[in-house]
Order: structure tokens, then C-alpha cells, then sequence
């Protein structure tokens, strides 16, 4: 197990490593110049002109890509020139509000799409899971960040249930201090991570309700029942642990999906995460902060699948044996 | 047992809702009388640092004018010649030594916002920062005129320029806001663009700065002390939301007082809808074209085959029905301009001659200049070739892409086949700047005057900036250069800009296709608005929220 994990780690940072390096090409490749606000008036070229020699981006690419790596070593990102400031600060603030949202979402995702994928097949072919299932199929095809204006014009602007973007009330909680704001910044969370939630419910019922009916059929299920467990018992303990396998492999998919999904999610609720600020800096040609950004998600998504990994071994002892006995071997599960 | 957990369950779910609830609610306030009001700003941008000479956008304009003091501001009526409609600030007064020096004398009550008094030497810093390469702000091309900013004394302050001309005034004092030399005196030069004091200003203006939160809220407070009067609301706040829709969401929702611009008719209409807002039109300062290419894509020696030819360009000219396309898109919200013409700008004249929209004559003009639907196949060709060309535009533009497909159809009608490149912004802006394209759709975003942002575009001036069709008219530029120049008055000097239009107009280096016009949607709490076109928020000051029409947002203390 140790040495599988090891291997696993030595892969996930290879993975980082060629993100890294394909984003800096490709967005360095790409048409377009690092000169001035998106949507406004374009810099003078002197100007834009001085501005690349400052940043170095009149330098060999490989040049610049050498400097990137070394200074990467050291932990620095670059710096900004959209934003001017380091991008390890702007990262730095966007990273929070970015993984609140995605593990908020991935809460609804899951406890909402297992919930679900429960009901579903307990009660299969009937009613309750053809209604359910339909719903489901409707939420999983809308476009996310459709759903979400959706959401925003009926819970904000219509009903004024919940606020209407932004992370939290700008005149009572200019910073989060107080249990209030706290507050605040969770029913500012409502929306957003539902919107990303919902979808990714839909999609992991689905699974889920397969995975349980598979187990539901089997001996050891019927065995359990005729020992006179109770129902619930049968279901939530016997059947549930062993349906879960699959859910775990859809976790560790969920994080990309988070990730992008949060790009539009952050961009429609004002949401000040990575999504937005990579969006924005996409759109501006800041090399930097796309660059940085890019090994932020990287890392994130590659650790999420590692932990999916691990966890999937701890679930299912039969993964571990396998891997021991085969030395090890690390493939993606 | 199951009842018990079901009861449990139902208080859970019933605090959470209290909890939010509780959050929903705004607390109990104190703050009352006439000096009272918080106004939110829900803005599409973002400051990218609050130091005004290392910034191009609108939004850190927006915030930094409430920040930092220019020594004039332009008056109401927009005039940007002469000095006569220009308003004291830092200034208290000003006056003429000779035709090309001119003295301003500072206002002694001027405080920078730690105490220090504001002098003639954080003016001559100002200036000597603002055309210093190291800093690499793009007024400094506006500032070249200027020969020198010296002091005479600690409140006098000397601008000697190189040559005398209509808006040495407004050259002098629109483009600089004056910065507090002894803070910033000891930053590099070359580092002024992430320089801290550019993420916590310490300004000379009306307010203050409180805090910025990045990719959230900027906010400002009221300098109750404030030497030309206190301003009435004592705080300002713009919320950053990138999406147009959103921002005017959370207007509608009560989120926030105020949007600058609506941009797209739905937008107004929701706004109109909604009776606790009032909508606020004005003048736009925005300007769309179809830009012809004249030299040939990638290579500038040599005309370009469709668009070096005059009658062609004429005919496409009054082939299109810019009316019709302006009420099919933006409807009441700009206008068909009389050439390449913001409706800001004072020189706005429906009166200047330009090709009218006939398509028997463009027809006409386009069958004698040997282009004829030789084949049948509905598109014009000579020699073997079709008329045909293709559109640069940017994705990034729902209105242009509108207009882009209507102009298809309508060029289509005409016998000319259109095919779109749309690309993004960075792509489009190194193309168009290249000059490799056939045709752009273009829009600029003007200063208040037409000075050099016109040279820049429709000049050899602007060869290699944003001249990008290479237009190149020695008639115009003599024109332009009387108007800019040498014109004695406003007078004269209307009279020039005018005959440089109608020649370029008779050239036909595009299609104007339309000009913004603005509306900014603000709660009806809040009165005495009046919005300047060129700076929607240069009179932020006298704006109040009446004493009675507060509402808990604005009495709340932290």
C-alpha cells in the first residue's frame, strides 16, 4: 500500500508538472498580446510595448519558461500585470472562497444524490423513481449557468429569499468577523452552491441508483432480510457500503467538474474564486495568473483523485489485496 | 424514538431557518439627518490598482475621481476649449502670463487625507511622474505639449507649454489627478504598478478609502472635512459583479442603488419596471463602425484589392440601412452618427453631409465600377472574382455580432457575399492592429474631446496605433490640424472638425454605425443626481439621500 501510494504521488506530481508546463506554452502560443483591459480601449503600442519589456515577455520563450520553473522552485508565481499585485496573492484570496463553494456544492451534490439514488431504487419502476429519474435527467441537461440565472431571478429578484450575488453584505461585513457575517456568507452561499449542487446531483443519483439496485439483488442482501434485520438496517448498513464504491470513484470525478462548473457559477453570483479571476486573466492574456491558476486546479483536482483512490482502497479491502499482490501497480481506479 | 429524531430534525431545520433569517435582516442602526446616505454601485469592473497614471480602465477612473483631486474639472456644458467652462478644484484660481504660460494658484485649505497640506510640489511631481516612461502612463502622449510644471511658491504652480492651441486648458488639467509627492516619492519609478499605495490610497478628495476587497467591493467613506464642501453621502461602496444581468439583479433586488449603464434595452426595460428606480439617460461616448481596410491585409505598401477603391467603398456605404439596423439592435439607445463621432464630444452635428443610405444608387455605382452578377449566383464578381470579404469582430461583443449577421443579410441583398471572422478580444485587437483583416467591426470609447483620439484613428498619425484601415486623406489632416491647432475660437474651430467629417465622409474609410447613448439606473431614494457624460460620477458630491428616506442600510454604524 505504501509503495503504491508513493508511486501514485511521484504520477500526480509528473501530472502537475506537464499541466504546468502545456499552459505556459500554450497560453504564451496563443494568439493575442498581454496589453491592457479586456473590453476597454486598447494600451498605445509604446505603451503596451514598455510593458512587455518590463515583464520580460520580450525574452525566448524558453527563457522565460527556465525563469518560471526556477521561480517556481521557490514557491513565487509571478506577478500580475493585470492585477498588480503577486499572484500568489490574488490566488490567495480567490483559493478560499473558490474550495467553500466547491465543497458546498459537492455536500448537496452528494448528500442529495445518494439520498436519491436510494429512494430511487428502493422504490424501482415505480412512480416515485420514474418522476424522480425524469427530474433528475431534466436538471442533469440544463446548462449550469442557465439554472443558475434561473435560480438568481426567482430566489433573488423575485421572492428576495436569498441575496442576489456576491460573497457577503458589503456594508454590514466588509470582513468576516463576527458570527453574523458568518451567517451572511452562508446565505450568500445558498444559491451558488445549489446551482452546482443540483446538477451534480442529478448525475450522481443516477449512478447511485444503479449501484444500489445491483447490490439490493444479491444473496448476502436477501440473506440479511431473511435473518429479520429491518428493512432500513438492510438497506443503510449491508447494501449502502458496498453501493458506495462507485459513488467514491464519482468524488474524485466531481472535483474538475467543480471546478469548471465554478468558473460560470462564480462569474453569474459575482463570486470572488479562481473561476473568475482565470476567466478574467484568460481574456487579458495575464500569462501569470493563468499559468498560476492552472497549477492551483491541478493540484487540487490530482489530490482529490488521490484521495478518491485511497478511499476507494480502505472501502473495498479486495482493491488493496490486488494492488499488494501485483506490486503495487497504481492505475487509476 | 422516531418521533424524538423527527423533532430533532424539525428544530434543526427550524434554527437554520431563524439563522437565516437573522442573516437576511440588516441590524439596528444609529446614523441620522442629512449626511446619512451609503450608495452601492453594482459595477461590471474592477480597479486593477487606485493610482490613477498606471491605469486604462473606466471603473478605476470612477473611483480614483472621488479619491484624488485634478487641479480644474471640465464644466457640465463639456466645452473643452479655452478655460471658461472649467471648474476650480485643487485650483482656487488661475491666470495667463503669457499666451503659453499658465499660473495656477492652489487652494490653501487643500489637505492630503494624513494632514500634510497639498503644494505646488506634489503638482510638479505629478507631472514629472505622469510623463516619466518608468511609470509608462498612457496620458502621456496627451501631456507632450507641455514643456515644463515648475513651483513659483508652495500654492503657485507654472505649466509652460511648447505651443499655443484651443485646449492647452484642458490638457493641462483633465488628464492628471494630483498625487501626494511625499508618499510616493520614495517608490520606484518602475514599480509605481504594484506599488501598496495603489491597493490604499491616501487621496485629497471628497472621500476617503476604507477598503477593497478583492473581486468583491471597493469602499469608500465621506472626508466630513472636505475643504469644498461636505459631501452628503458618507459612503460609497461598488460592488464588482462581471455579469451586466447580474448587476442589474441585484439592483432590482435591492442589493445595490446604483448601475452606470444598462447597456442592452432589455436592461432598461427590467429597470423601468421596477418603480422604486429612476432611469437617467446620457449622452454615450462610444462610437461603432464597419472600418474598411485600405491597404492590403499584412502589407501596408500596397492597396488593399476590394477596399483601395473609393466607388466601392461608396457604394457599400449607401448599401447599408444604418436606421433600420440601429432600431433592430439598440433601438432608442444610441443614434446613427453623422461620421465617426461620439455623441460626447461638442463637435456632434446631425447636420454634417454624409452619403445617404440608396441602394438603387449603390447599385448603380457598384455596376458601373464593373461589379455585376455576371453567373447568377446572386453575388456580384468581376474578372472572374466575387465581391466578397470577410468581417473581423470580437465574440466578446453581443451587440457587434448582432450587427454583424443584419449586415450580412443586408450586404447579401446587395450582391456582396460577407463571411464573419469573430474571434476574441486579444486575437481581434493584434489583428486589427496588424492590419490583417479586410473589413473590422469596430468600436472606440472616447475622451471628451475629439482631439486626439480623432488624429489617432482617422490620421497617418494613427499609422501603427489605431489607424487600423490606414485611412489617409491629406485634406483631412489639414483639417484636423487647423481645428486642433490653430483654430482662434470654438467657433473656428467647429467649423474645421466639421469640414474634416464631410471630406472623410465623401472618402467613405467606413460605416458609422451607431453611437451610445447612456442610461445609468439609480433608486429614487436618492435625489439631486446629475450626471456629467464624460465622468458619470464627477458630481458623485452634491448627490444625497434625504433624511427621511433613509432606510437601515444607510443608518447602520460598524
Amino acid at each position: 500500500m505504501a509503495a503504491w501510494l508513493v508511486r501514485r504521488l511521484v504520477a500526480s506530481i509528473a501530472i502537475v508538472f506537464a499541466v504546468v508546463t502545456i499552459t505556459f506554452f500554450v497560453v504564451r502560443l496563443a494568439h493575442g498580446t498581454p496589453c491592457g483591459p479586456a473590453g476597454e480601449r486598447p494600451l498605445p503600442p509604446d505603451v503596451c510595448e514598455r510593458q512587455r519589456v518590463q515583464f520580460g515577455y520580450d525574452q525566448p520563450l524558453l527563457v522565460q519558461y527556465g525563469k518560471y520553473l526556477v521561480a517556481l522552485r521557490h514557491g513565487e508565481l509571478g506577478e500580475s500585470f493585470g492585477l498588480h499585485r503577486p499572484v500568489a496573492d490574488a490566488l490567495a484570496d480567490a483559493i478560499p472562497n473558490t474550495f467553500t463553494l466547491a465543497l458546498a456544492a459537492l455536500l448537496v451534490d452528494f448528500a442529495l444524490g445518494l439520498a436519491l439514488g436510494i429512494y430511487q431504487a428502493v422504490r424501482a419502476g415505480r412512480f416515485g423513481d420514474v418522476a424522480v429519474g425524469n427530474v433528475a435527467l431534466l436538471v442533469n441537461s440544463m446548462p449550469v449557468f442557465w439554472l443558475g440565472l434561473v435560480l438568481l431571478l426567482v430566489f433573488a429578484q423575485w421572492l428576495r429569499w436569498f441575496p442576489a450575488g456576491g460573497i457577503h453584505n458589503p456594508i454590514l461585513c466588509p470582513r468576516l468577523l463576527s458570527p453574523y457575517c458568518l451567517l451572511d456568507f452562508l446565505w450568500h452561499l445558498v444559491l451558488p452552491a445549489l446551482t452546482l449542487g443540483l446538477v451534480g446531483a442529478a448525475g450522481t443519483a443516477r449512478y447511485q441508483r444503479a449501484a444500489m439496485l445491483e447490490v439490493i439483488r444479491q444473496e448476502y442482501v436477501r440473506t440479511a432480510r431473511a435473518k429479520g434485520l429491518r428493512e432500513r438496517r438492510v438497506l443503510l448498513v449491508h447494501a449502502l457500503r458496498n453501493a458506495l464504491l462507485p459513488i467514491i470513484t464519482l468524488f474524485g470525478l466531481a472535483f474538475p467538474f467543480l471546478f469548471t462548473g465554478a468558473v460560470l457559477i462564480e462569474t453569474v453570483f459575482a463570486w470572488p474564486g479562481m473561476g473568475r479571476l482565470a476567466v478574467n486573466a484568460i481574456f487579458q492574456r495575464d500569462y501569470p495568473v493563468v499559468t498560476g491558476a492552472a497549477v492551483l486546479t491541478t493540484t487540487m483536482v490530482v489530490l482529490g483523485n488521490l484521495i478518491a483512490d485511497v478511499l476507494y482502497a480502505v472501502v473495498d479491502p479486495r482493491i488493496r489485496v490486488q494492488r499488494g499482490g501485483r506490486g503495487g501497480g497504481g492505475g487509476s481506479v | 424514538m422516531p418521533t424524538t429524531r423527527l423533532a430533532r430534525a424539525l428544530a434543526t431545520v427550524a434554527g437554520l431557518t431563524g439563522l437565516m433569517v437573522v442573516a437576511g435582516c440588516e441590524r439596528p442602526t444609529g446614523c441620522s439627518g442629512e449626511y446619512c446616505g451609503t450608495l452601492v454601485i453594482a459595477s461590471g469592473g474592477e480597479p486593477d490598482i487606485l493610482l490613477p497614471p498606471v491605469s486604462e480602465f473606466a471603473i478605476t477612473r470612477d473611483v480614483t475621481d472621488q479619491l484624488f483631486l485634478k487641479l480644474a474639472d471640465l464644466g457640465l456644458s463639456g466645452n473643452t476649449i479655452g478655460d471658461e467652462d472649467f471648474q476650480p478644484q485643487l485650483a482656487e484660481r488661475w491666470e495667463w502670463d503669457a499666451p503659453t504660460t499658465l499660473v495656477f494658484h492652489l487652494d490653501p485649505r487643500a489637505r492630503w487625507q494624513d494632514g500634510h497640506a497639498v503644494t505646488s510640489a506634489d503638482v510638479a511631481f505629478t507631472y514629472d511622474a505622469y510623463t516619466d516612461s518608468l511609470v509608462n502612463s498612457s496620458a502621456r502622449s496627451t501631456l507632450r505639449h507641455i514643456a515644463a510644471v515648475t513651483t513659483r511658491d508652495s500654492l503657485t504652480v507654472v505649466f509652460r507649454f511648447r505651443q499655443r492651441y484651443p485646449e492647452m486648458f484642458y490638457d493641462a488639467v483633465y488628464q492628471m489627478r494630483i498625487l501626494p509627492a511625499h508618499l510616493l516619492r520614495e517608490v520606484p519609478r518602475n514599480q509605481w504598478r504594484s506599488a501598496a499605495f495603489g491597493r490604499a490610497p491616501v487621496g485629497d478628495g471628497p472621500y476617503r478609502f476604507v477598503a477593497w476587497k478583492a473581486g468583491e467591493s471597493i469602499e469608500l467613506a465621506a472626508d466630513s472635512t472636505f475643504f469644498l464642501g461636505r459631501p452628503h453621502l458618507r459612503r460609497v461602496i461598488w460592488r464588482f459583479t462581471p455579469d451586466q444581468f447580474v448587476a442589474v439583479t441585484q439592483l432590482i433586488a435591492g442589493d445595490a442603488d446604483a448601475v452606470e449603464v444598462l447597456v442592452t434595452p432589455d436592461n432598461v426595460q427590467r429597470a423601468r419596471a421596477d418603480t422604486e428606480l429612476a432611469t437617467y439617460p446620457y449622452k454615450g461616448s462610444q462610437y461603432g463602425y464597419v472600418g474598411f481596410n485600405l491597404a492590403a491585409p499584412g502589407d501596408t505598401t500596397k492597396p488593399h484589392p476590394l477596399f483601395g477603391d473609393r466607388d466601392l467603398r461608396r457604394a457599400l456605404v449607401m448599401a447599408t440601412d444604418r436606421e433600420r439596423l440601429l432600431r433592430n439592435v439598440l433601438g432608442e439607445f444610441a443614434k446613427v452618427p453623422p461620421g465617426p463621432l461620439s455623441q460626447l464630444w461638442w463637435i456632434w452635428d446631425p447636420e454634417i453631409r454624409e452619403l445617404p443610405y440608396d441602394s438603387g444608387q449603390a447599385a448603380r455605382l457598384l455596376t458601373r465600377t464593373g461589379w455585376t452578377d455576371s453567373d447568377g449566383d446572386g453575388i456580384r464578381d468581376k474578372d472572374g472574382r466575387p465581391l466578397a470579404f470577410r468581417l473581423l469582430l470580437p465574440t466578446t461583443s453581443a451587440i457587434r455580432r448582432q450587427y454583424a449577421r443584419l449586415l450580412q443579410e443586408q450586404f447579401r441583398i446587395a450582391g456582396v457575399d460577407v463571411q464573419l471572422d469573430e474571434v476574441d478580444f486579444s486575437l481581434y485587437n493584434e489583428r486589427a492592429r496588424a492590419g490583417r483583416f479586410d473589413a473590422l467591426l469596430n468600436t472606440w470609447n472616447t475622451d471628451a474631446t475629439p482631439s486626439s483620439g480623432f488624429p489617432q484613428t482617422w490620421t497617418p498619425a494613427g499609422f501603427g496605433r489605431s489607424n487600423y484601415g490606414h485611412y489617409d486623406n491629406p485634406d483631412v489632416d489639414r483639417l484636423v490640424d487647423r481645428a486642433v491647432a490653430s483654430a482662434a475660437n470654438r467657433d473656428q474651430a467647429r467649423r474645421a472638425w466639421r469640414a474634416a467629417v464631410e471630406t472623410l465622409n465623401r472618402d467613405a474609410p467606413g460605416i458609422f454605425l451607431y453611437a451610445t447613448s447612456n442610461v445609468a439606473a439609480i433608486h429614487k431614494r436618492v435625489v439631486d443626481v446629475t450626471i456629467r457624460p464624460d465622468s458619470w460620477l464627477a458630481l458623485l458630491r452634491t448627490w444625497r439621500i434625504p433624511a427621511d428616506r433613509l432606510t437601515d442600510r444607510d443608518r447602520v454604524e460598524r
